[in-house]
């Protein structure tokens, strides 16, 4: 067995305390200290689809843009379309570099006229604030067709998630899963409040005060329960509701979950996780992954625009969700292993998989149009190490290349809901 | 506490020594390490090993590990339970999931394994 280590240089969560003492197996993850699970993965998965879960999601970056030039830079930095956004709405989107890679997913959400939110990934919110700067600043090229051309919007950037942001911080934490709404309605006090809570639809959010505390509660997540909410509130007040939500939603079944539910929810609804079925060794773009509806470009000029048009026309290759069997003793799937049509040539790759109940799901970067929904599909296992390259199995398969599957299964439908 | 009579690889195997045969297996720490255990790539039978080799490998749906001989010999038998009841390696990693069984090479014995105060020690220095 190979010995891990640990990342001593690593981040603590302002929750690192509690999911100790909660008994969460910790390890690194986008430069913070985050648990993995507490029970098991396939608990907490099975907790957020039948009651609900709590995860502390407070590593992602969280961004305030503000100021008259706000919505012209955000309309500038992103793909989709910030002008349309109206207050107490959110918006999925991608920020690309003038290549047209994507550079992350985000939600933007639009708080007042001139005050917005951006929510990006822990593992990239380095890297867009150094863009954003970049961008903001004049130094950076925004157009490869016009090199000299260079952004002149100056909003008001700042990080939300420091404690410098007194007040007015925010950091993430996810409730997700059937039971979440009567959980949080329970900690809320005025029936006007109960109501626009129970009214909320998704990509919608609403600000209010528990026990004093400005929270804001947003219908989103990333788990596909169609009852899931996220709530921001200021760092120092994130322990005080991660604690009061696991106290009152004990009797709804709510349960903390880690990491590992985390990814096996978002891999059961479709769900892309960047560098694997976003950017990555495939450089999937957001018309590949399946999300033609967050790109605009009849909005007009976007960093990274006219490449990631050109790429799309271009592109032969797109996002698939497999079904395969998953029941103990069948070997896991794993990221690049092939995908096999019913001639048996590979037509693709998995880029995710997870083990739920008797199954596998898997994601997959594959040919366009190379396996209809509902239809046969096939998998084959990647060489893992020298003994199986030795009993003839290939590291790499090329496309087209002739492969026997050694598992079978479906086509799924590209997303699903829960 | 790991088990006083067995002895322990850096790679975290456990072997319990009968006469010239040991038993092989993966410890506490490893399958802790792994979460839940859904395949286990058993050696085949009659595979000559050397020590440190790759005998097989454990899997559970978050990492794969490789299996490495803690002794040299030849693979006798194997716990074939495991294939419908992988679970063995995460309940009972030291009785039930068992993994296969050696035959020492004559020249080989428990040189390079740890004993249990000493993988003890080990762990504590992760």
């Amino acid at each position: 067995m190979s010995a891990e280590n640990q990342m001593t240089e690593a981040k603590k969560s302002v929750l690192y305390e509690l999911h100790v003492q909660l008994g969460g197996r910790m390890v690194e993850f986008g430069g913070y200290l985050m648990p993995v699970w507490y029970s098991s993965i396939a608990e907490e998965h099975r907790c957020v689809r039948e009651a609900a879960g709590l995860f502390d999601c407070t590593h992602m970056g969280v961004l305030g843009v503000s100021g008259s030039e706000a919505k012209g830079f955000l309309e500038l930095v992103a793909t989709n379309e910030v002008g349309r956004l109206e207050i107490g709405r959110a918006q999925y989107s991608f920020i690309l570099d003038v290549a047209g890679a994507v550079l992350d997913d985000i939600i933007v959400y639009r708080l007042k006229d001139e005050v917005f939110m951006v929510v990006v990934n822990a593992s990239n919110c380095e890297k867009i604030k150094g863009h954003l700067e970049a961008v903001h600043s004049g130094r950076a090229v925004i157009d490869t067709n016009e090199p000299q051309r260079r952004n002149t919007l100056k909003p008001k950037i700042v990080d939300l998630r420091e404690a410098s942001s007194g007040p007015t911080g925010k950091v993430d934490l996810a409730i997700q899963g059937p039971a979440s709404q009567a959980v949080i309605e329970t900690l809320i006090e005025e029936a006007g409040t109960k109501e626009e809570l129970r009214e909320l639809k998704g990509f919608r959010f609403l600000e209010t005060r528990i026990d004093g505390r400005e929270v804001l509660i947003s219908r989103t997540g990333y788990t596909g329960a169609k009852g899931g909410y996220e709530m921001f509130v200021a760092p120092d007040e994130a322990g005080w509701l991660w604690q009061r939500l696991l106290e009152v939603g004990e009797r709804n079944g709510l349960q903390p979950c880690g990491l590992g539910a985390r990814d096996s929810l978002r891999i059961e609804a479709g769900f892309p996780l960047y560098g694997h079925e976003l950017a990555g060794e495939f450089e999937v773009s957001p018309y590949e992954a399946g999300y033609n509806w967050a790109v605009k470009p009849e909005k007009g000029f976007y960093i990274g625009k006219a490449a990631l048009e050109k790429a799309n026309q271009e592109s032969t290759m797109t996002i698939g969700r497999l079904q395969l069997p998953g029941e103990k003793g069948v070997r896991p799937i794993r990221a690049n292993d092939a995908v096999v049509d019913i001639a048996g040539r590979c037509v693709g790759w998995v880029t995710s998989c997870a083990k739920i109940s008797q199954n596998q799901i898997a994601l997959v970067y594959m040919k366009k149009d190379a396996i209809k929904e509902d239809a046969q599909v096939g998998i084959y296992y990647a060489a893992r190490n020298k003994r199986h390259q030795e009993q003839g199995r290939l590291g790499q398969i090329k496309l087209g290349e002739t492969v026997q599957a050694d598992i079978e299964g479906d086509s799924m439908k590209r997303f699903e809901r829960y | 506490m790991v088990p006083e009579d067995l002895f322990y690889s850096k790679e975290h195997e456990w072997a319990r020594i009968e006469g010239n045969e040991a038993v092989v297996g993966i410890t506490d720490y490893a399958q802790e390490q792994l979460g839940e255990v859904t395949f286990v790539e058993l050696p085949e039978l009659d595979l000559e090993i050397g020590q440190g080799e790759v005998l097989g490998a454990v899997e559970s749906s978050k990492a794969a590990s490789d299996l490495y001989a803690p002794v040299s010999g030849r693979v006798f038998e194997v716990n074939g339970g495991l294939e419908s009841q992988p679970e063995w390696v995460n309940d009972d990693c030291y009785g039930l999931g068992w993994i296969c069984k050696i035959k020492f090479a004559e020249e080989s014995g428990t040189d390079g394994l740890m004993t249990a105060a000493q993988y003890e020690q080990y762990l504590k220095e992760l």
